[in-house]
């Protein structure tokens, strides 16, 4: 066999040791850092489920950061300490070192070992996050192109707003009307992709009354990125309140029809509706005829198409009727619209829209 | 090891091969349809770099688009399918046919001494399998791009434009060229090295090759039929992802993914291959523990195929079969350490020169590293379920592919330029190049991390302020931009070095492998006398371990040997 170069009693270099107690300096430091600090993610916490990721996340951040820091510091310092001088022949060789089993044994072992705990410490804290027990509030959320709507028992239609009562153990079971969503709270830091045909199901308790965003994260189409609602977690008092409220006005809330007084559509300006409807509409809906289809019908001739089904009651369309669909949202054999909540369109902002939408009728 | 006199060297008796096929004098036949292996080995690197520029073109989009949550740069069908074509382009017309046509196909059978690969009129076929499927995935953009990301899951992907179609086939087709490209390397690497090249004397870019073959011979499979189907689905509707005619879309999901992510080891292992070549040759060292290396390629080639529900962990597998796969997830970190505290390790003691490719390959190490750490973060289910699907993942498998198999490409195509062209590059300006690149790519990819915890979702056209989104957003765009112009150095450099470089002669680093022992450019033929091998190509120490090799320039560069520079006393 070749015969090894031995270095003589390693000497690993100058500074060697030096830099490695610099290096453990610095990782003793980020430890401390992700320890201290709070919020490691930077997003609340405002449910059981984010305490114990968090600490994972600080656990594997302390890891993380002392092997970055060495393997960063060992080879930047290596690269200098060992360049070769500008003086020197290009031919002049190394330490013809090939290995060292004793280094190789410890960083193939250490690593595992810490792999193993890390595999370990995950399943544990899974446990608290993948529990079942202490179901109080079980709903349904159901993901649509693109919007959220949550079923609650007792509550005849689905709302589009999701209310939970704070200190509640809550489960939601989450599914998809069209295409596969995701169901996202960062703040409580659950996420399932929301499947058409199958359930998934989440569970946590919130412990922090706010609003907070829900964000689909799964790919679902063309408004993918607009697709986000709110949870609100509200104190009993309040959760109970909108409860009720909701059981009393759920008569109303279905399926497009009239809730709420009508909308003034006078002072509708045809210009500005126009660019609203590029914002805000132009993802789903042509200005084409009604059979041209993106993701809803086209609005070209909403009032006068023949192709159009009689929208309500078997009567032509008026434009109280269109701006009633833009206010509630339309759920029916043509899909699915958002409300004007989710879509975050004012009042003022039907009143443009409609009045862009007859001007295109009358052409 | 006996030691080997180069110059009492006689013809070893079983390397003679003395019929040599003449080289064709057509044009068309000499660079067009060649079945020289360097010649297809370049039609890929020039065909992979083009799509390079296209589909960085399309991210430099994607980044002008997030300027602004609420943009209008682009509508969002224009931005869906520009972010689409993008990771379809850079995964399957850059990275995989770079790493494995282009530089597998030119140094591979050089490298273990052979005149070509074993399967010539295949690899022909192979490659031109990859511009059309590249026109054809381009050509989706004429007819409605696809729009569902490079995973395209169903069912919204049966929503998709017309263009996805083109998709299907375009993926197919590079799936086909990049199985046939595996058999050929495997029974290239496994029947066709040079006498006494043994396994464990293979150079560890050899090793690379082969694991990365045998992924792409067996993965790629799973593709074409995932591929198939969701063709079938789109074009005759029959059903097999639709959940609302009998069909699943967690089936894609599987199927898909078994694939994808061994593919995510066909992009690094070739780069981990490069490194290993790099490192040891600017080091003037052995490489640190070679068979652990190549072990460690075997294994993660290996537990690479199981692990691909971690993609899933959102999907609603049941609970405990997510956890084998976590913990299979988290094995590969362990071969994996263990090639990276070897390479840090080849850098100790060594006799340093920081050229481009060196330096590449040093950075290589650290952002490869970083991502690697933070796939383990991504591995471990409870963080999964927070950052899945968010620009925490953009954020890490950038770190990974970019970091990693660009950075890696980077390397290689300074290391092996002089090999190829028979010039040298100008290595100011790739020193200008490699730093300018580091830092755009770390400010660029680094924020998204953050952005991604704090609730920015991935393919989004616009998203929620909050958090400083925007601001961090700003700050990956800029720095973006100057991490597409830093590229244009490169570009540039190949460009005049191509026509004015300095002549590199056989061997300009003073590299061990046998691919530096014939003339820049090699010959048509390789070998005129297929030379035996004595022992591993790396020690720096000893003489040359080859035999019978007929040198073009009459002498063979022998290593003087030069004691190691004594380390300053303590």
């Amino acid at each position: 066999m070749a015969q090894i170069v031995k270095p003589k009693p390693v000497n690993m270099g100058p500074g060697f040791w030096l830099i490695t107690a610099i290096l453990a300096l610095l990782s003793v430091g980020a430890a401390a850092f992700w320890i201290i600090v709070p919020l490691p993610m930077g997003v609340e916490q405002a449910a059981d489920t984010a305490v114990p990721t968090d600490i994972l996340f600080k656990v594997l951040a302390v890891i993380g950061s002392a092997l970055f820091i060495y393997v960063f510091g060992y080879i930047v310092y290596f690269a200098i300490v060992f360049r070769r001088p500008k003086n020197a022949p290009a031919n002049t060789i190394g330490v013809q070192i090939h290995d060292a089993p004793v280094l190789e044994f410890w960083w193939t072992v250490i690593p595992a070992v810490i792999v193993l705990g890390l595999a370990i410490a995950s399943v544990q804290l899974l446990n608290k996050i993948y529990y079942t027990a202490g179901d109080v509030l079980t709903m349904e959320a159901i993901g649509y192109q693109f919007g959220f709507q949550f079923r609650y028992p007792k509550l005849a239609n689905p709302v589009s707003e999701m209310h939970i009562p704070v200190d509640t153990p809550v489960t939601v079971h989450v599914t998809a009307r069209d295409v596969i969503h995701g169901f996202w709270i960062p703040e409580i830091r659950v996420k399932q992709d929301m499947v058409p045909g199958l359930i998934n199901t989440v569970r946590f308790t919130p412990t922090k009354i706010g609003v907070y965003p829900i964000i689909c994260t799964s790919y679902c189409g063309i408004a993918h990125g607009g697709m986000h609602s709110a949870v609100h977690i509200d104190s009993q008092q309040d959760f109970a309140k909108w409860f009720a409220a909701q059981q009393g006005g759920t008569a109303a809330a279905g399926g497009g029809s009239a809730a709420g007084a009508a909308i003034a559509l006078s002072a509708g300006s045809v210009s500005a509706g126009q660019a609203l409807f590029g914002q805000k509409c132009s993802a789903c809906h042509s200005v084409g005829p009604f059979t041209q289809k993106i993701v809803g019908p086209g609005l070209g001739h909403i009032f006068d198409d023949p192709d159009h089904p009689k929208l309500v009651n078997g009567t032509a369309p008026s434009p109280q009727d269109i701006a009633m669909i833009l206010k509630n949202g339309y759920q029916g054999d043509l899909g699915v619209m958002p409300s004007s909540q989710v879509n975050q369109i004012s009042n003022t902002d039907i009143a443009n829209l409609v009045a862009y939408l007859v001007s295109l009728s009358k052409k | 090891m006996a030691v080997v006199s180069t110059t009492t060297t006689t013809v070893a008796p079983h390397a003679v091969l003395d019929h040599i096929h003449p080289e064709p004098t057509s044009f068309v036949r000499r660079y067009i349809f060649s079945i020289d292996h360097k010649v297809i080995g370049i039609q890929y690197m020039i065909t992979g770099l083009l799509f390079f520029v296209l589909a960085g073109l399309l991210a430099e989009l994607i980044r002008i688009q997030l300027l602004h949550n609420d943009a209008r740069f682009m509508s969002p069908e224009v931005y869906n399918g520009v972010y689409t074509m993008h990771g379809s382009a850079m995964v399957w017309m850059v990275i995989i046919p770079l790493v494995t046509g282009g530089f597998g196909n030119f140094v591979m059978p050089l490298q273990i001494g052979a005149r070509d690969v074993a399967f010539p009129w295949l690899n022909l076929a192979s490659f031109w399998m990859f511009p059309i499927a590249g026109v054809l995935l381009f050509g989706a953009f004429l007819v409605g791009a696809p729009d569902a990301g490079w995973t395209e899951y169903p069912p919204v992907s049966l929503q998709g434009p017309v263009g996805t179609n083109y998709w299907c086939v375009a993926i197919f087709l590079i799936g086909i060229s990049s199985t046939l490209t595996g058999i050929n390397f495997i029974v290239t690497i496994l029947k066709m090295r040079a006498p006494g090249m043994t396994l464990t004397r293979m150079p560890l870019f050899v090793w690379a090759q082969l694991s990365t073959a045998a992924l792409s011979m067996i993965a790629t499979t799973a593709l074409a039929a995932a591929l198939l189907a969701l063709f079938l689905e789109r074009v005759f509707g029959i059903p097999f992802y639709d959940p609302t005619k009998g069909g699943s879309p967690i089936l894609w999901q599987h199927m898909f993914w078994f694939y994808s992510h061994p593919a995510v080891y066909i992009m690094i292992l070739p780069a981990f291959g490069i490194i290993s070549e790099v490192l040891p040759t600017f080091a003037r060292k052995p490489i640190f523990g070679y068979k652990m290396i190549a072990f460690s390629s075997v294994a993660i080639a290996l537990v690479g195929f199981m692990v691909w529900a971690h993609h899933m962990f959102t999907s609603g597998l049941a609970p405990w079969l997510q956890l084998p796969f976590m913990i299979l997830t988290m094995i590969v970190a362990i071969p994996t350490g263990i090639k990276i505290f070897s390479w840090m390790a080849t850098l100790w003691g060594g006799s340093i020169e920081l050229t481009p490719a060196m330096l590449f390959a040093i950075g290589f190490l650290i952002t490869f590293t970083f991502g690697g750490i933070t796939g383990v973060f991504l591995a471990a289910i409870p963080v999964d379920l927070h950052a899945h699907g968010t620009y925490f993942v953009v954020g890490h498998f950038h770190y990974v592919l970019y970091g990693g198999s660009v950075f890696g490409i980077f390397a290689g195509l300074y290391y092996w330029w002089p090999k190829i062209t028979g010039r040298m590059m100008n290595e100011r300006v790739g020193l200008w190049h490699f730093w300018l690149t580091f830092i755009s790519f770390n400010c660029t990819f680094l924020p998204m991390h953050w952005l991604g915890l704090q609730g920015m979702p991935r393919r989004v056209a616009t998203y929620l302020d909050s958090h400083d989104a925007v601001f961090w957003n700003q700050v990956a765009s800029i720095s973006s931009f100057v991490l597409a112009a830093s590229t244009l150095l490169l570009f540039g450099n190949m460009a005049w070095s191509f026509y004015k470089g300095k002549r590199a002669g056989a061997n300009p680093w003073g590299a061990r492998t046998l691919e530096w022992m014939i003339s820049s450019p090699p010959p048509y033929y390789n070998y005129k006398r297929v030379p035996a091998v004595l022992a591993t190509p790396y020690d720096f120490g000893n003489p040359l371990p080859y035999i019978g090799l007929d040198s073009p320039e009459g002498t063979l560069p022998t290593p003087q040997l030069t004691a190691p520079p004594a380390p300053a006393p303590r």
